[in-house]
């Protein structure tokens, strides 16, 4: 067995044995730098309890700067849907409508906070809460840097897999509780779409994970130094299991072409329409918490993360001029953001192209073509890890050039035979139907 | 299987396709003119003029009103009050005279000397009503109208907007054409108000009138 998953799958190694071997995972983190370069006084307390304040520290960093994130993302999604429909979108608070979601915000909080009569009131108050921390509690796992992440855990994506199933709860109990019909069957539908799409997102990780031996956030970032080794174009298998993971990503924060648990013109609101004021804020902060971090994932999985396309031996290190270099070559927390939000501004692109899916159509996108592919992928890495064990050049070459071959062979000469469509009416049918 | 590669193969290309229309009208300039801040009427930027014979507000030369009330009778939601005095017997305020449209879009009232339909090609002068004389070309007169004689005082013409449901019958029977809609942006569109009641209009100007005593005889509506 592999050194990596030998420790990713050893108890010993988890770190939850105790909580102080828990926070020793956190050796690597930049707070602690940072506390025993400014703050030594930290080294006085006891271990135990100087490693927690500085792991208080960092999720009060992390605390505060994430729920801004929504606040520009709200904003960049308005902006972008009105100006694919030829619409200027906010334009009155503050120059452009920069502080429009700030007023959004205010308005909420003064907004009354209503909780149906008939419904379950201790369900009603603690759903928002459950999604809320669930979506920000994904954020300690990713890196955003060498030394900018919370918590590198050493089953880091497990973790993230794990956290992020856990909104499927907060759903259902916010659906349950508002006893109402529009919420109930909004809660239902998220539950079948959700636990659906973990599937292919699980099986989507599982290549990267079997390609790179490892289930620590940083070390699988650790080997994608330089374009040619991000994981994308590492092996032709891994390149549609991107594709494959972000549209699945996309399917599990609930977005359009897949938000049937929320569809406006069929179910209101789904799972929060009877929710007003701060609680509705916390979905709608949830949400776009959630958007971003799945897309922060799929950067760190196939994009690099925090590499870039320059492999980082060859650029100046240290002082502005390597700073800038590294971000232009989106290396660092600069190129991880810059991913990051290219990732997001393509699914509100696609969110203003396509239309909602049927919830048959959903269900058979998922099972008859996502988890099939998934499987082939995970079967052709296998055999890809066989044939190359270690990455070399001669392997990368290989690869591109087979994914740039495939992409032609579809598009170009495959393509013209495919689109032509069922030749007779009955075959029509049945093509219709799955 | 060469079904399902084809709905594989059809899914994304049709988004590829979908996609690469949105980022076309992303990189296009919006269309959208801010309104209150940014009025098209005024900077007149790429913006039609609205279409002749737009319903817009309505306005009553009140001039040339004879108070005849039939836009007070038509009006589907009696929206038009009026009340008038009718004169003397006998007594006219003008004599029939002719109000002459120029295609320029000015008007003249006054006769026509001569022939009331000019030939072609000729001068034409008119006899205004300040006993003055004007001569224009035969060429730039767009129609003649006939202004009748007025024989009632007009004591009150208002027009509430606020109720008017812009069916433009009152400017269909009047007979002097002197109730129209403006089809120009600026009068005929920009005319909110905050009160309600500043859209009532009251064009009736009983100054405009010489009044007489207590000889005038209130004038019925079936008149």
């Amino acid at each position: 067995m592999p050194v990596g998953l030998q420790s990713a799958l050893n108890p010993d190694a988890m770190g939850f044995e105790n909580l102080h071997q828990f926070f020793v995972q956190a050796s690597e983190n930049w707070a602690q730098r940072f506390a025993q370069e400014h703050a030594p006084f930290l080294a006085h307390l006891p271990a135990p309890l100087g490693e927690l304040a500085i792991m208080l520290a960092c999720c009060v960093i992390f605390v505060a700067v994430v729920p801004l994130l929504p606040l520009g993302l709200v904003l960049a999604e308005r902006k972008v849907s009105a100006h694919i429909q030829d619409r200027v979108g906010p334009m009155r608070v503050g120059p452009h409508g920069i502080l429009q979601t700030l007023a959004d915000g205010v308005k909420l909080i003064f907004k009354e906070d209503h909780i149906p009569r008939e419904g379950d009131k201790f369900l009603f108050v603690v759903s928002p809460y459950i999604i809320f921390a669930c979506s920000f509690a994904v954020f300690a796992a990713i890196p955003f840097g060498q030394s900018i992440l919370v918590s590198n855990l050493n089953i880091g994506i497990f973790y993230i897999m794990a956290i992020s199933s856990v909104v499927v709860m907060g759903v259902i109990m916010a659906g349950w509780a508002s006893n109402s019909k529009w919420s109930l069957l909004g809660a239902m539908r998220s539950a079948a779409q959700l636990v659906s799409y973990e599937i292919p997102i699980g099986l989507g990780i599982l290549t990267v994970v079997m390609l790179v031996q490892t289930l620590n956030m940083q070390d699988i970032v650790k080997g994608q130094d330089g374009i040619a080794n991000w994981i994308v174009f590492r092996t032709p298998f891994t390149f549609i299991a991107f594709f494959v993971f972000f549209i699945s990503a996309i399917a599990e924060v609930n977005r359009t072409p897949f938000d049937l648990p929320e569809a406006e013109s069929e179910l209101v609101a789904g799972f929060h329409t009877e929710y007003s004021g701060m609680r509705f804020a916390l979905f709608f902060i949830a949400e776009y918490a959630n958007m971003f971090a799945v897309s922060a994932i799929a950067a760190t999985l196939f994009l690099g993360g925090w590499h870039g396309i320059v492999p980082a031996e060859m650029l100046p290190q240290g002082g502005i001029l390597g700073f800038v270099l590294r971000a232009i070559t989106l290396g660092g927390l600069i190129g991880v953001v810059i991913k990051t939000l290219l990732l997001v501004f393509v699914m509100m692109w696609l969110r203003w192209t396509l239309p909602r899916l049927r919830v048959d159509q959903l269900m058979n996108l998922c099972w008859k073509y996502f988890i099939p592919i998934s499987f082939f992928n995970i079967l052709g890495v296998g055999i890809w890890g066989l044939i190359f064990p270690t990455d070399t050049l001669l392997s990368i070459v290989i690869s591109v050039i087979v994914i740039i071959l495939g992409l032609i062979f579809t598009f170009g000469v495959l393509g013209k035979s495919l689109s032509k469509g069922p030749s007779n009416s009955a075959e029509r049918r049945i093509s219709a139907t799955t | 299987m060469r079904h399902y590669l084809s709905n594989i193969y059809l899914g994304v290309y049709t988004a590829l396709v979908g996609m690469r229309i949105t980022f076309k009208q992303l990189l296009k300039p919006s269309v959208t003119h801010q309104y209150p801040y940014d009025r098209p009427f005024e900077q007149k930027k790429n913006v039609r003029d609205i279409p002749k014979g737009y319903r817009g507000k309505l306005h009553n030369r009140i001039e040339d009103c004879i108070g005849c009330k039939k836009c007070e009778m038509i009006c589907p939601v009696d929206c038009i009050t009026i009340t008038t005095q009718k004169l003397p017997k006998g007594e006219r305020l003008w004599d029939s005279m002719n109000v002459v449209h120029l295609k320029d879009r000015t008007e003249i009232i006054g006769n026509i000397e001569g022939d009331e339909k000019p030939a072609p090609n000729t001068t034409v002068t008119i006899n205004t009503q300040d006993n003055g004389a004007v001569t224009v070309s035969s060429e730039e007169i767009a129609n003649v109208v006939e202004r009748k004689p007025v024989i009632f005082y007009l004591d009150q013409f208002d027009i509430d907007m606020s109720l008017c449901m812009y069916c433009g019958l009152c400017t269909e029977v009047c007979p002097t054409e002197c109730l129209i809609m403006f089809d120009n942006l600026g009068d005929g569109i920009e005319y909110s108000t905050f009160d309600r009641t500043d859209l009532i209009y009251e064009f009736a100007k009983p100054e405009m009138y010489e009044k007489p005593g207590d000889e005038s005889m209130e004038a019925e509506a079936a008149d």
